[in-house]
C-alpha cells in the first residue's frame, strides 16, 4: 500500500487562480486542499484579508493574520496589480495556463478592466470563470454590495436566530461566506466535469444571498404553507419545548423531549432515582404530545392514542415548565462528557455545547488525528489547523503548504514557469505593477 | 467514463450521463444528490417502506387529507429530479436488486450509522467487486473508528457540538442558536465536492474511492479561524453579539414598525463617509471619537444608539434602499414573508412552485447559475414510495415482468 505522502490527490492537474475577497477564500482553500495549483494574485502590498484578526501572538503584522492563515492553506502567492496594462497582460499569460479563475468583484469590473468572461474566453475557452458577489451578476438588485451579516440578513437566517426579546443575532464565523464559497466549489466541480465531456469552460454566477437561503431552513417555507413566519425562539427549537440546558460542567442541546427519547429520558431519570413526580397521571397527557408530536418522529404518531395535532403544548405551559425543572434538575447532576455518553447508549438526542477548548480536548477528534500540524518556518514553530472536512481513501486531502507571504511566490512564478526576465521583473516592480 | 450522449441541438445538462445510487434519507444525505440530480445526473433515491423517511412525516402541502395538512412536501422538495425506488435491503432479492443497481452506478452514497452498509452486505469492499470504479461516500455523524464511532447525532446538536453556538450570541446572553445549519451548509456541500473531485479523478484515471464524511468533523471545518486563535494564541473566543473586529457600524438595527430591522456593515472609510453622507451628515460623524476604524470600535454602543436613533425613524426597506444607493453594505433582516417578497429573489426564481397529485408544492430552485449549461428543476421528488419502481427495473435494471412481480411476492419491495 502506498503511503499517505505518495499517493495522488484528486485535482492535482487543475490549476486555480485565486482572485477572491473574503467570500471567495473559502472556495479556493477547498481546490487547494484537494490537490488543485492555488495561484492567489495579491495587490502589490497584499491582500485586504491580511488585515482581519484574530493575529498570531495578537501582532497586528499582515504576514500574522490567523484569519488569513486558516483561508490560504495550499495556495502560492503572486503580487500583480491587474488595473494597470502590465499587469492585465501577465493575468492573460496565466489565465491561459489555467482551469478555474475564483474573483469576488463587483459585477461588471472585470469586464470595465478588459477582462469579463467573453474577453478570458477569447483567451482560454476551457477557463471556468466563478464569480461569487453579494446579490449575483443579475437582478434588481445586482449592484447591491453585501457582507457575511448582510447575506445572513437578507437570506433569511438572520431573523429566527437569538431570544424574542433580543435583536435578531448572527453568528460567528462567517457561515454565510462558507455556504457561498462551498456552493462556489460545488460549481467550479461541475463545470470541470461538464468540462471534461465538452472541452468547453463557462461562467458560473453565485449570490451570497442566493446560497445563504438554504441555509434559512423552512423560514420562507413556512411561510408560505400556513401563512406565518418563524420567530426567534431562543433556547427553544420548532416544538414549543427547550433545547438548551445547563448541567454540571456547561451545556447541553437536547431535543429527547421532543421525540421517542422522552420515554428513554424517563427511565434513564429513574434509575438514578431523579424522575420525581413525571410519572403522575398530571404529566401524561403532557409527556404523549411530547412523544407523539415528535418533529423527527419515526413513526411515534401511531402509538399514542391521543390526537396529538389537536392537543397543543401550548395548551399546559405549568406542566410542561415543571417537566423542564425536573429534567435540568437531573442534567445538573451530570457533565457534558457522561450526559453524551449516556445518552448514546439510551438512544437519546442529547449532545454538548462545544467550545473552541472542548473541541480541542474532544477524545474523538483526538483518536481520528482530525487536528495537523503545519509547519511555519517563519514563525519557527508548526501551528494546529482544522482537519479534513471529508477523507478521500485513493486521494487524501491534505494541507499541502501554509498560507504564502505576500507575493512569496513572484520568482518561482513569473521567471521559473511563465519565463518572464529577471530585467523585465525589475522594471513592474519599479512601476509598482508587481 | 462520462460520455457527451448530446442530441443535436439539445442543451446538455452539466452532469449528464452519471448515475448516482441514493441511499441517504432524512435532510443532510438528500441534499447531496439533489445537486447532482438537479443538474441532470440520474439519481436513484432508494427508499423503505418499512422505515419511512422522516421528511415524509412532516406536514408540507397546501392541500389537507382528512382535515390535515398534505405530509411530504419537505421529501419532494429535498429529493426533486430524483427516481424514486423502495427495496428492503434486509431481503435476499431487495439486496440483490441493490448491487444490479451499484453495478450500473457511479457514486453510490449513504447516510446510515457507521458500518451498517457493510452490515447489510453493501460496504464498500462488496461494491468495489460488483463495480471496481465505483464512488461510494458515507456519512456517519462521527466517522467510522475511533471512541464515538457508534455514536447518533442530529443537525441542531452537530451545531452546537462544534461550537458555533459558543461563538454566536450577546455577552451574557446563554447561546440561542437553535437551528439545523449543518444539514444543508456543511454536511451535503463538502460531500458533494469531494464525490465531484473523486468524478473528475475517475476521468484522468479510471480509478474509484471510498469517501468517509463525518459530519461533525465535516461541520467543525467551517468554524474558521476559531481554532488558531485557540492553539496559537490559548485563546477561547468570547460572544460578540453583532459586531465584527473590523468593521463598524455593524449590526442589526431596529427600524419603525413591529419587529423589523436593517444591518448594516461598514468596513472602509470610504463607506463610513458614504454612510455619513446618507444620515445627512450630522455634527457627530465628524466627532473625534468615531473619525477611525478604531475610534469607532471603541465607541462602538454609543456609534450604535446614534445609528439607531436614525434608523428606527425609518422603514427597514427605505434603510437598506439608502445605504445601498451610496454604495453602503445594508440588507432587511428579511422574515419568510420578506423573502418571498423580495424582488431579487424573484428575479433570481430561487423558489418555484410544481405541481403535485394532491395540489402544489413548494420547492427551493437551484442557487449556482451556470452560463453554458443550466440546471433545471423538472419534477418534485417522488410523491409516494417507490412511484418509479416499474421504471428503474424494466429501463435500468432490464427486469422482466415476472420477476418485479415476483420480487414483490418475496417482499424484495417492502
Amino acid at each position: 500500500m502506498k503511503t499517505e505522502e505518495s499517493r495522488d490527490s484528486a485535482l492535482t492537474d487543475v490549476r486555480v487562480l485565486d482572485l477572491a475577497g473574503e467570500s471567495g477564500l473559502y472556495c479556493t482553500k477547498l481546490l487547494g486542499d484537494l490537490g488543485a495549483d492555488v495561484i492567489k494574485i495579491e495587490p502589490p502590498g497584499g491582500d485586504a484579508v491580511r488585515r482581519v484578526g484574530p493575529f498570531y501572538h495578537d501582532d497586528l503584522d499582515p504576514e500574522r493574520s490567523l484569519h488569513f492563515y486558516h483561508f490560504n492553506t495550499s495556495k502560492r502567492s503572486i503580487t500583480l496589480n491587474i488595473e494597470t496594462e502590465e499587469g492585465r497582460d501577465i493575468l492573460a499569460k496565466l489565465v491561459k495556463t489555467a482551469d478555474i479563475m475564483v474573483e469576488t468583484f463587483a459585477p461588471g469590473y472585470l469586464a470595465e478592466n478588459g477582462m469579463g468572461y467573453e474577453e478570458l474566453k477569447k483567451i482560454n475557452p476551457r477557463l471556468i470563470l466563478v464569480s461569487i458577489t453579494g446579490f449575483g451578476q443579475t437582478g434588481p438588485h445586482a449592484n447591491y454590495v453585501s457582507s457575511d451579516l448582510i447575506g445572513l440578513a437578507t437570506g433569511g437566517l438572520l431573523y429566527t436566530i437569538g431570544f424574542p426579546d433580543d435583536p435578531p443575532t448572527t453568528l460567528g464565523a462567517s457561515q454565510a461566506y462558507h455556504m457561498a464559497s462551498s456552493n462556489a466549489a460545488v460549481g467550479a466541480l461541475i463545470a470541470l466535469l461538464n468540462r471534461d465531456v465538452t472541452g468547453e469552460g463557462q461562467w458560473v454566477d453565485i449570490a451570497i444571498q442566493g446560497t445563504a437561503l438554504r441555509l434559512s431552513e423552512m423560514a420562507p417555507y413556512t411561510y408560505w404553507l400556513v401563512g406565518s413566519y418563524r420567530k426567534r425562539s431562543g433556547l427553544e427549537y420548532y416544538r414549543g419545548l427547550r433545547d438548551v440546558f445547563p448541567c454540571k460542567d456547561g451545556r447541553v442541546i437536547c431535543s429527547a423531549l421532543g421525540g421517542s427519547g422522552a420515554g428513554k429520558m424517563l427511565d434513564w431519570m429513574e434509575s438514578e432515582g431523579m424522575v420525581a413526580d413525571l410519572r403522575d397521571d398530571k404529566y401524561a397527557i403532557v409527556m404523549a404530545i411530547m412523544t407523539g408530536g415528535s418533529f423527527y418522529g419515526k413513526g411515534d404518531q401511531n402509538k399514542t392514542r391521543l390526537d396529538v395535532a389537536s392537543a397543543k403544548l401550548q395548551d399546559f405551559p405549568e406542566e410542561v415548565r415543571h417537566i423542564e425543572e425536573v429534567w435540568e434538575s437531573f442534567l445538573m447532576t451530570h457533565t457534558r462528557e457522561e450526559l453524551f455518553v449516556g445518552a448514546q447508549e439510551r438512544g437519546v438526542r442529547l449532545m454538548p455545547v462545544n467550545d473552541v477548548k472542548s473541541l480541542c480536548e474532544d477524545i474523538g477528534l483526538k483518536a481520528r488525528k482530525y487536528f495537523v500540524q503545519v509547519d511555519h518556518h517563519e514563525l519557527g514553530e508548526s501551528l494546529v489547523y482544522p482537519g479534513p472536512p471529508y477523507r478521500l481513501g485513493e486521494t487524501p486531502w491534505k494541507i499541502s503548504r501554509r498560507a504564502p507571504l505576500i507575493g512569496e511566490h513572484n520568482k518561482e512564478i513569473y521567471q521559473d514557469e511563465l519565463g518572464l526576465s529577471e530585467e523585465l521583473l525589475e522594471s513592474l516592480k519599479s512601476a509598482n505593477v508587481i | 467514463m462520462q460520455k457527451d450522449n448530446r442530441e443535436s441541438g439539445k442543451q446538455r445538462m452539466p452532469l449528464e450521463g452519471i448515475r448516482v445510487a441514493d441511499f441517504t434519507w432524512v435532510q443532510a444525505g438528500p441534499w447531496v444528490g439533489r445537486y447532482f440530480a438537479n443538474y441532470g445526473a440520474e439519481v436513484i433515491r432508494v427508499e423503505s417502506n418499512t422505515k419511512v423517511d422522516w421528511a415524509r412525516n412532516v406536514p408540507g402541502g397546501k392541500t389537507t387529507v382528512n382535515g390535515r395538512l398534505r405530509k411530504g412536501a419537505l421529501f419532494t422538495n429535498f429529493n426533486c429530479d430524483k427516481l424514486g425506488i423502495t427495496l428492503n435491503l434486509k431481503n435476499a432479492k431487495g439486496l440483490e436488486i441493490a448491487k444490479r443497481l451499484v453495478a450500473v452506478s457511479d457514486v453510490v452514497c449513504d447516510n446510515f450509522s457507521a458500518g451498517y452498509m457493510d452490515r447489510i452486505g453493501l460496504g464498500y469492499d462488496e461494491l468495489k467487486k460488483i463495480k471496481p470504479d465505483i464512488i461510494m461516500l458515507s456519512m456517519p455523524v462521527f466517522g467510522s473508528t475511533g471512541p464515538r464511532k457508534r455514536y447518533a447525532g442530529y443537525g441542531t446538536g452537530i451545531q452546537a457540538a462544534v461550537g458555533l453556538s459558543s461563538i454566536s450570541g450577546f455577552p451574557g446572553r446563554p447561546p440561542g442558536v437553535n437551528i439545523a445549519l449543518p444539514d444543508m451548509g456543511p454536511n451535503p456541500t463538502h460531500a458533494t465536492v469531494a464525490l465531484l473531485a473523486a468524478l473528475h479523478y475517475r476521468n484522468r484515471t479510471g480509478k474509484g474511492q471510498f469517501i468517509e464524511e463525518a459530519q461533525f468533523e465535516s461541520s467543525l471545518s467551517w468554524m474558521g479561524p476559531m481554532v488558531l486563535d485557540y492553539t496559537a494564541n490559548n485563546r477561547v473566543p468570547s460572544l460578540q453579539g453583532n459586531s465584527l473586529s473590523h468593521a463598524a457600524p455593524h449590526g442589526v438595527y431596529r427600524c419603525s414598525g413591529n419587529d423589523r430591522w436593517c444591518a448594516i456593515a461598514v468596513f472602509s472609510e470610504e463607506q463610513w463617509n458614504a454612510f455619513a453622507r446618507v444620515i445627512g451628515n450630522p455634527a457627530w460623524t465628524s466627532d473625534q471619537r468615531f473619525s477611525t476604524l478604531p475610534q469607532r470600535k471603541e465607541h462602538e454602543s454609543d456609534l450604535d444608539k446614534l445609528v439607531t436613533a436614525w434608523t428606527s425613524e425609518r422603514t427597514a426597506e427605505d434603510v437598506m434602499r439608502l445605504m445601498q444607493e451610496a454604495k453602503v453594505p445594508a440588507g432587511v433582516v428579511a422574515t419568510g414573508q420578506d423573502v418571498l417578497m423580495d424582488e431579487q429573489v424573484k428575479s433570481r426564481e430561487y423558489y418555484i412552485e410544481l405541481e403535485h397529485p394532491d395540489g402544489t408544492a413548494f420547492c427551493e430552485n437551484i442557487v449556482i447559475k451556470f452560463s453554458h449549461t443550466p440546471g433545471k428543476i423538472r419534477r418534485l421528488g417522488p410523491a409516494t414510495p417507490g412511484q418509479d419502481n416499474e421504471y428503474v427495473f424494466q429501463e435500468i435494471l432490464g427486469m422482466t415482468e415476472d420477476e418485479i412481480n415476483m420480487g414483490y411476492v418475496e417482499g424484495a419491495f417492502d
